[in-house]
């Protein structure tokens, strides 16, 4: 897909995600989106969202600090962290976004659960990858799909995560087109 | 489909946030409330099909909520959320009738799994009652059958137009098999899955005709002990049929207007509005163009449902496929009686060739199934259809020519009271010859 010029995503690692991790998200998320990426320092840590009694980091308070990084209506912003996620009401999230809205975040904490391959970090990225691009997709308005192998669908266990492809299905993927063109 | 619309009942904004967040995402139709009250006043406006209550709330608790809602319509799913700790007040909330409770915070696997539960559970209810509907429904008729280029045209059509989401108004005489070609549409549709709800317009009474189809509420009407679904929302992502259509009276024509425009509606003595997603296939066997000029039918209602027009042809316009009809039927109905007829007489067949059969399709089923009771030997015979006995000469078809005469002469003489002069002159013979005639046959007036 030809990159569109005016739309851009950003992408934004707080804490220590390794490089190499970063820059395959980025190259991934241009390709499958068709969109110029651009990699991006924001935060220096999240600690103001940690909750101290669950000693895990609150997802919504950091996309709330993090959609300030972004003015342009037509950009978004994904920030990749290794802490541990949560919304209130839940135990833990993989990542979140805001729905239509301008910012997502993924965490590698639970990614890392069950690595079996050889090449364990060539798995993780892989899952990253997954999860950034589900994350992106609510972005742009999409929901979760009942197709299990579409990025879209709902994964309730890492082994969900590693079952489902890395593409949209036909439906999502012209509800994500829609969208972009919209922008 | 209709999206699962969810009240979260929480007096923690943050608690309603995120969890409202998460279920948006999953493509349900959130509404969030502070307290029970709040929650109480959503309901009169909005139909839910499943409330997430806090139990620990400031004013209402929500147990209490949970029984007033259970009142209000037990229908609704509840799903009680609580702290840890409170189990016993969980358990409490379960004998009042609540689906199931959740521990904050919990696992999304939990809540999604629960989630679906409880649309599956609801699909299976649905199921069930439209089962029941059906099954008091049982129609005698085949699938369509037919192999006349009419009836193949018809195949065509409804092939061409079932995928669409288009009204349909299927016309033709009575007994020509509309509502077979109404569930042909509805399961080369995409609504297969879903249920296919008929309701016959003329056959029930104008006042129950509006609690059928929009079903009532608790109290309604004297006769109100529950509420009770009417067909449009039994027909939710399914096919509603509408027979006979043109037999509504001018009042229900403004109501069936006023949902086939917004697909909304209210229960009889209900206050909040139901929505349903149904395609409308209506029949009639009424020229509805003439009632409309004669002022019995609304315009705009007609207009609304001849989207899509299908006349469904009479039997007399596709006789080619009476013997494949004919044979159809008494497989079924030697089956039904245990009886071993094997096939039918050739002269009975070419008889119901001549026959104009103005009850169509359902006439000939009819007619098959006497004849599969009133038939002795292996094989139907002109005899076993009575209903040429009616239509035709009283003089028997088979026979010698003797008897026939016989018959014939006895025929016009009770018909004309035994004048012998005007027997014979409708006879064409002279009135020696017709008394001699009768001595002949052995021909007594009978008293």
């Amino acid at each position: 897909m030809a990159s569109r010029n005016k739309l851009n995503i950003l992408i934004t690692t707080i804490g220590s995600i390794p490089k190499h991790q970063l820059l395959a998200v980025a190259e991934s998320v241009r390709d499958q989106f068709g969109i110029h990426t651009q990699t991006q320092e924001t935060l220096q840590d999240i600690e103001f969202a940690l909750d101290t009694e669950r000693d895990q980091y609150n997802s919504t308070c950091i996309l709330e600090t993090l959609q300030d990084f972004v003015q342009d209506p037509a950009h978004k912003i994904v920030a990749l962290v290794q802490e541990d996620l949560f919304i209130p009401i839940l135990t833990h999230v993989y990542g979140e976004a805001q729905l239509g809205g301008k910012a997502c975040i993924v965490s590698s904490h639970r990614l890392k659960e069950d690595l079996k391959t050889v090449s364990i970090q060539q798995e993780l990225t892989l899952r990253l990858i997954k999860e950034v691009y589900h994350e992106l997709g609510h972005t742009f308005g999409l929901l979760h799909c009942k197709d299990s192998s579409c990025i879209m669908h709902y994964c309730r266990s890492i082994r969900d995560v590693d079952r489902k492809s890395e593409n949209f299905c036909r439906y999502c993927g012209i509800l994500l087109e829609d969208e972009i063109k919209k922008l | 489909m209709l999206k699962t619309k969810i009240l979260i009942v929480d007096d923690e904004l943050i608690m309603r946030e995120s969890l409202g967040g998460w279920l948006e995402r999953d493509g349900h139709e959130i509404e969030k409330a502070a307290s029970g009250e709040e929650a109480l006043k959503k309901m009169q406006q909005t139909r839910f099909d499943v409330l997430l209550v806090d139990i620990k709330m400031e004013g209402m608790s929500g147990l209490e909520l949970l029984k007033k809602v259970k009142e209000y319509d037990p229908d609704i799913e509840v799903v009680m959320i609580t702290a840890f700790g409170s189990i016993s007040s969980s358990i409490e909330a379960m004998k009042n009738g609540a689906f199931d409770y959740l521990l904050k915070p919990f696992d999304p696997n939990e809540l999604g799994v629960l989630i679906e539960k409880i649309i599956e559970n609801k699909a299976q209810i649905m199921e069930n009652l439209y089962l029941r509907e059906q099954h008091k429904e049982v129609t005698r008729f085949e699938n369509m059958i037919g192999q006349s280029s009419a009836i193949r045209n018809i195949f065509s059509l409804i092939q061409d137009v079932a995928p669409m989401e288009s009204t349909i108004l299927l016309t033709g005489e009575t007994g020509t098999g509309k509502g077979l070609a109404a569930k042909a549409v509805h399961t080369h549709s995409n609504r297969c899955q879903g249920p296919f709800m008929g309701i016959n317009c003329g056959a029930i009474p104008e006042h129950l005709m509006e609690s059928e189809l929009f079903g009532y509420q608790k109290g309604a009407f004297t006769d109100a002990k529950e509420n009770k679904k009417g067909r449009l929302e039994l027909a939710n992502g399914g096919t509603l049929f509408l027979d006979e259509i043109g037999e509504i009276s001018m009042r229900m024509q403004i109501d069936l207007l006023r949902v086939l425009e917004d697909r909304i509606f209210y229960r009889v003595g209900g206050t909040q509005p139901i929505e349903s997603d149904f395609r409308v296939i209506a029949a009639t066997n009424r020229n509805i163009e003439d009632a409309i000029k004669r002022g019995s039918f609304r315009e705009d209602l007609f207009y609304r449902l001849n989207v899509i027009s299908i006349e469904i042809p009479t039997l007399k316009e596709r006789k080619e496929d009476i013997p494949l009809l004919a044979e159809q039927f008494l497989f079924r109905f030697t089956q039904e009686t245990n009886k071993s007829i094997k096939k039918i007489h050739r002269d009975a067949l070419d008889e119901m060739m001549i026959y104009e059969w103005p009850g169509n399709v359902r006439e000939l089923e009819n007619a098959i199934e006497r004849a599969v009771v009133v038939c002795k030997g292996e094989v139907i015979l002109p005899e076993n259809l009575p209903i040429f006995k009616h239509e035709t000469s009283p003089a028997p078809r088979s026979g010698s020519l003797k008897e026939m005469e016989k018959t014939h002469i006895q025929t016009a003489l009770a018909d004309n009271e035994w004048n012998i002069t005007k027997c014979a002159q409708i006879l064409q013979i002279d009135r020696s010859t017709l008394y001699n005639k009768i001595k002949a046959y052995n021909i007594k007036r009978n008293n």
